[in-house]
């Protein structure tokens, strides 16, 4: 049974998956352990849950998640207007929506629903016939939920939506001229995106430009990440003793921010094996694209690359300046368990595709 | 050839270096300056509030400004044990309770708590003085918030309070921090996101003994937009001092710009001691009184109108064609339904005699009336109290919801499984039994009648654009609202007239007094207006709870309001 279970499984990709998960727990711990909360355990229950899902996913077959796409599209949508109603205010902003005990995400189920359903739709268009069409109601199709999440307003998620369908469209194999006709229709979009953004977003976006001009929100934030970061220099301050994250300089470290205390606590070094372990998963995913010939498959590994790829960047990049401070986890190591749980399924249908792999 | 995946297989990589690459810049070439910096966090972030915007009068005084205040704060980390003993001697604090405001909620790490808000200046300057023995703890000066002219435009200015911990959670970072204040009544309440600013702050590098080595960044906090208000400070004030000692509303409406030159309510308030924390005790008195002094007693207290409401009526029955001004009923100090029915009287025992509909609103008879009643169906007269803004929402800045209510036929039904009975309807056609009305409304009544049937929206705040409404006149004919203005005039400038005590010498006045009777007290009386009667300039309402007879408390007033605004007028011009 068990070895009808694992057969098919591509184990350098669950190897990185476990080792990132694990080093999430650690952290998670360090961050919160004099925090009430149990947020290790917790999230040790959402890592059990998730390889659940990462095995079970490609049982089902990335195929019948495709073809149930735009329903599963449709229900995150309903979702994402709920959250506008019912939602739970923090901090000015509405991303939560409670059922009983458990508080979801709906912006987390919304990436991959408009995935899945851009794939399936692209997939099924073969970029030989008119393109015109096909595109525009792709690109229609991901930007219904990217103006709901930007409502919210949570410009982290909804900027991850700008890579993976760019990488989705060039995938598919959109001609040049169309690519550059997205580029140009995101240079119009971001006067109209700035209209729609709260005065603390356009702030934020500001402060990324120039540190100096709010010391007292993100500005501050910004250079706390900074010397969290700094401070832990090649080698660390070793685990549980990072003195800027463990005094709440930083805030929500044990979610969005849990890169400063890997950082601090566990220096350049850590940093490395965290950038090293996502770089192994990319390798993982690569091979397995490099093995199916379904453009859908190719179109979904993808997708699901750039957005862990665009994850990475944006939660890694915005420790060092790189990238304007956004609440976007870092994947498989940030606590939550809609995050988690969303990034295991990606991740099990690119194990799927691996299963269903053509064998020469 | 580069395919278009190895093309994103160089990118995805490509990134991952840049990463890379940025992760060694910031740990391992600048980790021992960011170490450094770690080192006891030498970096303080001093928040600088926004000081609120003020609040100004139609002529630029002064109504809600700030005044500087001296609060002592601390930033716990810095302070040393021994610092308690001495500041708890200074403070007259208990030891406890410092440490307790010490480690009470802070936004983030090293952030000043506030010790002891608004200290008096000479205490400030002792702290000072005494700083080098007291490390971590200064003085700031911060804006608090003082209303001048305290209780004269309280119901409309309202007062600000503290944030709650939930409100904090909840709202922008940029603009409230934890020991903000926010608007909790009035034009403070409604305008309070244009009242208030940015805050800013000031990012220093400190060192280890807590003195400042150098800004770091600065942000200068951006201070809130004031707001104008069309009230009449001076007017305001002089209607306060004569309706005081007395439950009463005053409201005044320059019906040329529909904005309000006064709305008074007695008893008020000082809202100066919402801001000061050591007010506590005033402010739990202020709820214990029995006669409500937060109550707005124009905008949120609903009364029986009485004879005011008559104008309805009257403009009902003339309206569905059911009587002319010209329509005759006799009054003998007695009316009766039909031979079986309860006696009714009028108020005036001997009865008016033949009389028309402006002898009618002039005497104010109730007998005629009746008769009008009589011809119409409750539903007829709430139509038309409905299509006069009566019961219908406000649309103020500072309140929407009316509590007044005006009865029909359906309602009787589902409130009380009864039919309407005709003798309910007569008790309408007066003003009485189950109506109730705001003296807000009855304003607004008077304005469109003043208006030949313009809907006036009257407004507080002089910069807010015109709010725009559906249509621009009610569905009354000009002709009939023309009658009950010459009814008016006669309540006032005729031998007869129930108002004439309000009369003035320098114009003619309309208006309609009324005296709801509202047992086992004495009744509340009314009067309501527009001056003068040719090209009106003011509309007005007067009220005063238990204040007995409209034609005299009520009308007493209105001459005393109406000259006072000629006084203050005939300066202006001079």
């Amino acid at each position: 049974m068990l070895r009808r279970l694992l057969k098919g499984i591509h184990f350098p990709l669950v190897f990185s998956v476990l080792g990132l998960a694990a080093v999430g727990l650690l952290f998670i711990y360090s961050a919160s352990f004099r925090d009430a909360g149990d947020y290790e355990a917790k999230q040790l229950f959402w890592i059990i849950l998730g390889l659940v899902v990462l095995i079970g996913v490609p049982f089902i077959g990335y195929r019948s998640f495709l073809s149930i796409s735009f329903l599963f599209y449709i229900l995150t949508l309903i979702l994402l207007v709920l959250v506008d109603f019912f939602g739970n205010r923090h901090l000015g902003a509405q991303r939560w929506l409670e059922f009983g005990p458990v508080a979801i995400q709906p912006s987390e189920f919304a990436k991959l629903g408009a995935l899945l359903a851009v794939v399936n739709f692209l997939g099924s268009h073969h970029p030989w016939e008119g393109q015109t069409k096909t595109v525009s109601i792709a690109v229609l199709l991901l930007a219904i939920p990217f103006f709901l999440i930007v409502k919210q307003p949570d410009l982290g998620t909804a900027l991850l939506f700008i890579p993976m369908s760019i990488v989705m469209l060039y995938l598919w194999g959109v001609r040049k001229r169309f690519l550059v006709g997205v580029f140009g229709a995101l240079a119009l979009a971001v006067p109209v995106t700035w209209g729609f953004l709260k005065g603390y977003q356009k702030k934020r976006l500001l402060v990324f430009l120039d540190p100096n001009l709010d010391p007292l929100g993100s500005g501050y934030t910004a250079l706390q990440a900074k010397i969290a970061v700094g401070s832990g220099g090649l080698w660390g301050k070793g685990y549980l003793s990072g003195t800027q994250s463990q005094l709440h300089f930083v805030p929500e470290h044990h979610t969005d921010f849990i890169f400063c205390v890997i950082g601090e606590e566990w220096g350049f070094l850590g940093s490395l094996l965290v950038l090293c372990l996502y770089g192994f998963l990319f390798h993982s995913i690569f091979l397995i694209m490099q093995h199916t010939t379904d453009v859908k498959a190719k179109m979904l590994c993808g997708g699901v690359l750039a957005l862990f790829a665009a994850h990475i960047l944006i939660n890694v990049g915005m420790t060092f300046g790189l990238m304007p401070i956004a609440g976007v986890p870092l994947p498989l190591v940030s606590y939550g368990g809609s995050s988690f749980l969303m990034n295991c399924m990606a991740l099990g249908l690119v194990l799927s595709v691996y299963r269903e792999r053509s064998i020469f | 050839m580069i395919t278009r995946f190895s093309f994103f297989q160089w990118m995805v990589f490509g990134l991952l270096l840049v990463l890379g690459f940025g992760l060694f810049h910031t740990q391992v070439v600048r980790g021992h300056y960011y170490y450094e910096l770690s080192l006891r966090n030498h970096i303080r972030l001093i928040p600088l509030e926004a000081p609120r915007g003020q609040v100004f009068d139609q002529k630029r005084r002064l109504l809600a400004t700030n005044r500087p205040s001296y609060n002592v704060v601390a930033i716990p980390e810095d302070v040393t044990p021994e610092v308690y003993p001495r500041l708890s001697k200074l403070l007259q604090m208990s030891e406890k309770e410092l440490r307790q405001r010490m480690s009470a909620g802070r936004e983030y790490p090293f952030a000043p708590a506030m010790i002891k808000a608004d200290v008096p200046q000479e205490l400030a300057f002792k702290v000072e003085e005494r700083r080098p023995e007291l490390p971590g703890v200064s003085i700031r000066v911060d804006g608090i918030r003082h209303y001048p002219y305290g209780e004269t435009a309280s119901h409309v200015i309202g007062y600000i309070g503290a944030i709650s911990r939930h409100e904090y959670d909840s709202l922008p970072r940029d603009r409230f921090g934890m020991n903000s204040t926010i608007g909790r009544a009035g034009i403070e309440r409604v305008f309070d996101d244009v009242l208030r600013g940015w805050r800013g702050g000031e990012q220093i590098e400190v060192n280890a003994r807590g003195e400042l080595v150098k800004v770091l960044s600065n942000r200068k906090p951006e201070p809130g937009s004031d707001v104008t208000l069309t009230l009449d400070l001076e007017f305001q004030k002089r209607i306060m001092e004569m309706i005081k000692g007395l439950h009463a509303s005053v409201a005044v409406l320059d019906l040329e710009t529909e904005g309000l030159l006064a709305l008074a309510s007695a008893p008020a308030y000082d809202p100066n001691i919402f801001v000061s924390p050591s007010a506590n005790e005033q402010r739990l008195a202020l709820l214990k009184v029995q006669d409500s002094p937060l109550l707005d007693r124009s905008l949120h207290a609903a009364y029986p109108p009485g004879s005011v409401f008559k104008l309805v009526t009257a403009l009902a029955g003339l309206e569905t064609g059911k009587i002319t001004p010209q329509t005759r009923f006799v009054c003998r100090g007695t009316f009766r339904l039909g031979p079986k029915a309860k006696v009714a009287h009028c108020w005036f025992a001997e009865g008016h005699g033949s009389i028309n509909l402006y002898e009618a609103l002039e005497r104010s008879c109730n007998v005629y009336f009746f008769n009008v009643a009589k011809r119409l169906s409750p539903d007829d007269i709430a139509r038309y109290a409905h299509e006069l803004g009566l019961g219908e929402p406000l649309r103020l800045e500072i309140a929407n919801l009316a509590p007044g209510f005006i009865p029909d036929s359906a309602w009787k039904k589902s409130r009380f499984k009864q039919p309407w009975y005709q003798g309910e309807t007569m008790n309408m056609a007066i003003g009485q039994g189950y109506v109730q009305v705001t003296p807000f409304e009855i304003l607004r009544l008077t304005s469109i009648i003043a208006k030949d049937g313009r809907i006036v929206v009257p407004h507080l705040v002089s910069q807010d654009p015109a709010i725009k409404v559906e249509r621009s006149h009610v569905a009354i004919h000009e002709q009939n609202l023309n009658a009950i203005k010459r009814g008016m005039l006669q309540v006032v400038e005729s031998d007869y007239g129930t108002g004439q005590l309000a009369r003035v010498d320098f114009d003619k006045l309309a208006g309609k007094t009324g005296t709801a009777q509202a047992p086992p007290l004495k009744a509340h009386s009314w009067m309501t207006g527009f001056f003068p009667y040719k090209n009106p300039k003011l509309a007005f309402v007067v009220f005063v709870e238990h204040g007995g007879s409209g034609g005299i408390t009520s009308a007493r007033l209105v001459k005393q309001m109406l000259e006072t605004w000629k006084d203050l007028n005939a300066t202006a011009i001079a």
